[in-house]
């Protein structure tokens, strides 16, 4: 199909970062399991809970989430619709891929402006201006810095962060600038991970950014394993 | 007009290849963009809490997991081995335990291409070998494949309940008679095309080999037992209930039938058992298998949600511009009733059935669809389940549906030839779908025995 195979890195420091994310996105998952699991288990054996439970495990949803996408645009993991680009002929789906391309990445530069300026506030930072471009920073954003979330703990070596941002007053809470650095982080990496793909595209090494269904991996072993046999 | 040219662009983009994701949420941006004062940061805070704020949809990672735990090739042979022994002996007996083994499958893992290629790889080689034709096969497996989604626990349907705020129990309840039913039906059509055209039968293997596999099978089939019944039995939330069965499965698949793991062995080997490594009950937490099936899940969460995540930002667009409010009012100025409002729902979903991922798919839909089908009185429960069915149809309605893919993939043939050899099936589908459509209390009855009588709110 159009897919370009099993992604596989060359360089070292491309397999100890893949390494990195696979592993990342792994940790997050068992970890939400296991304390939503915890939770349950608290509540009818020990007839309590861990109070900040269930905030923390959303926080890791969003965050494997966020995380995972540039990891999917990288091994081209995104579903999508092959009907008209697995038909047409290659330049065509050239040209195609190339416009696809385009896209990603304008929708990748306007969630990166929205997420500086969703989180720069509550980071004690500014705002871009403008509507559409950021065409500025903006002065008179108002300081979100002392927004706590509900039930998280501080962490003691996060407490630098006081006199960073809170004009030194204590946060007896975890500030929220914490769970939301991940939307500029996933947005940035986003936006690098898809300029990568661009480029495997413009060379010729790839021909799509997406693939047409949840088990294409499983098709190809199994098409490998006929071909073995045959 | 706008909501003309917004959904021409989220078609348009999907079509040239950009990713479905993407295809949403950047219409939706532009759109928001051009028509209101809407900020970006606003759009990056719907993206952010698409997940950190609905806890229905965080059910979503936890039953992707527990079906990659239980989507290993030895609990779908455990599951067929029981499927052979309870109907196999019957004319057409392969085939008709291979919608069987699609069924309990279905209640292990939400989704329909997983069914198919976990049961598909398995039966159509056996059916082969004892004398039916690779198109039948195919055709059975390409259909009875679709009830993935249909019986629960299903992903779209947890999808569904979030979109539209009605009860993931309540639809999970819905789905368990509709779902035997479209079994059933494709089970009599099997035996009656057997009667007729005298398919080759399996012999019966008497009652110890009914209990030793339904034993050995059981273990995996317990998880639908909890996850039912900790709902039911107001145990556990929903989102509870599917970490529990994550768990679960975990156990299952490492400790019991040790498929995975530090106590697996190579095909052939016996595996270990927890007294020759009692180790095991610290290493498994680490072993490298385990940190492969969790990544599998979280990357299929990741893809399904990034979808989600950008169908709700199209949802905000379409409730800030009363959309569905108008559409409705229009279709009731135009004198349409629910039975022509039902049939534009199921042709809307065929089509989009065809070519999106059925949970993508729904969350645009469904805050389209159900206003317009609350201001004509039809049961929210109904509308949920009649979406579901049609979803299921247009994954094996040609030219595109992707369960025919995945089984030409499976099979090893043309696209068209799984395509024709799904036709009788299809058509016993429609007549389901229709069966379905028209007649509500094949969905509402066991959610009204079980949980009382629904409270709408409008």
């Amino acid at each position: 199909m159009s897919g370009p195979g099993r992604y596989e890195p060359r360089s070292m420091l491309g397999k100890v970062v893949h390494e990195f994310e696979e592993t990342a996105i792994a940790v997050m998952l068992g970890a939400m399991t296991i304390l939503t699991f915890v939770n349950v288990i608290m509540r009818y054996v020990f007839n309590s809970m861990v109070i900040w439970g269930l905030e923390v495990v959303l926080i890791l949803f969003s965050w494997l989430v966020l995380f995972g996408i540039a990891y999917a645009f990288k091994v081209t993991a995104n579903l999508g619709v092959d009907a008209i680009i697995s038909v047409v002929s290659p330049r065509a789906r050239y040209v195609l891929a190339l416009l696809s391309a385009a896209c990603c990445i304008v929708y990748a530069l306007l969630i990166a402006k929205g997420a500086w300026d969703y989180w720069a506030p509550f980071a004690g930072l500014q705002q871009t201006t403008g509507h559409w471009f950021p065409t500025g920073f903006d002065p008179n954003t108002r300081d979100r810095a002392f927004f706590e979330t509900d039930q998280v703990p501080m962490l003691e070596w996060l407490r630098w962060l006081e006199d960073a941002i809170n004009q030194g007053e204590s946060y007896s809470k975890m500030p929220r600038m914490v769970p939301y650095l991940i939307l500029p982080v996933a947005a940035a990496l986003m936006l690098f991970r898809i300029i990568q793909v661009t480029i495997r595209i413009v060379k010729g090494e790839q021909h799509s950014m997406i693939v047409s269904h949840e088990v294409e991996d499983a098709l190809d072993e199994i098409a490998k394993t006929r071909r073995g046999q045959e | 007009m706008d909501v003309f040219i917004l959904f021409a662009m989220v078609i348009g983009l999907m079509l040239i290849g950009v990713p479905i994701a993407v295809s949403l949420g950047l219409s939706s941006i532009l759109f928001m963009l051009a028509l209101s004062d809407t900020s970006l940061a606003a759009v990056a805070a719907s993206l952010y809490n698409g997940m950190a704020g609905h806890y229905t949809l965080l059910a979503i990672p936890f039953f992707v997991l527990a079906s990659s735990f239980m989507s290993t090739g030895g609990v779908a042979r455990r599951i067929i081995r029981f499927s052979i022994a309870l109907v196999g002996h019957l004319p057409g007996g392969l085939a008709i335990a291979g919608v069987f083994a699609c069924m309990m499958f279905a209640a292990l893992s939400g989704s329909s291409p997983a069914t198919v290629v976990a049961i598909g790889t398995i039966v159509i080689a056996g059916m082969r070998q004892v004398g039916y034709t690779r198109d039948f096969a195919a055709g059975v497996i390409a259909v009875a494949g679709t009830l993935g989604i249909l019986i629960p626990p299903s992903i779209v349907m947890v999808v569904y309940a979030s979109a539209t705020d009605v009860s993931v129990g309540r639809m999970f309840l819905a789905g368990v008679i509709p779902g035997l039913l479209a079994g059933f039906m494709l089970m009599l059509t099997i035996y009656i095309m057997a009667r007729v055209k005298n398919l080759p039968k399996g012999d019966w293997l008497g009652w110890g080999e009914v209990w030793s596999s339904g034993r050995d099978a059981g273990w995996g089939l317990m998880l639908i037992v909890i996850i039912l019944g900790g709902i039911y039995g107001g145990i556990f939330t929903p989102t509870e209930a599917a970490a529990v069965a994550a768990v679960y499965a975990f156990l299952i698949a490492c400790f019991v039938y040790r498929d995975m793991g530090p106590l697996a062995r190579p095909e052939g080997e016996r595996n270990l058992t927890l007294l020759d490594r009692p180790i095991a009950l610290v290493t498994a937490f680490f072993h490298r298998d385990i940190r492969n099936t969790l990544f599998e899940a979280g990357k299929l969460t990741v893809t399904l949600m990034f979808i989600i995540a950008n169908a709700l930002i199209l949802k905000h667009v379409l409730t800030d511009e009363q959309i569905p409010q108008q559409i409705a009012g229009a279709m009731l100025a135009a004198g349409f009733g629910p039975i022509m409002f039902l049939v534009i729902v199921n042709v809307i979903l065929l089509i989009g059935g065809q070519f999106m991922e059925p949970s993508g798919l729904i969350v645009i839909v469904a805050p389209l669809v159900f206003p317009i089908a609350m201001e004509l009185g039809i049961d929210p429960i109904h509308l949920g389940i009649i979406m579901v069915v049609n979803m299921e149809i247009g994954m094996i309605t040609p030219p595109v549906g992707l369960n025919l893919f995945v089984t030409s993939g499976v099979a090893g043939m043309p696209m068209m030839r799984v395509v024709r050899a799904a036709l009788p099936f299809l058509a016993v589908l429609f007549v389901f779908l229709i069966l379905i459509t028209y007649v509500p209390i094949i969905s509402t009855w066991l959610p009204t025995l079980m949980m009382g009588p629904e409270i709408l709110v409008r």
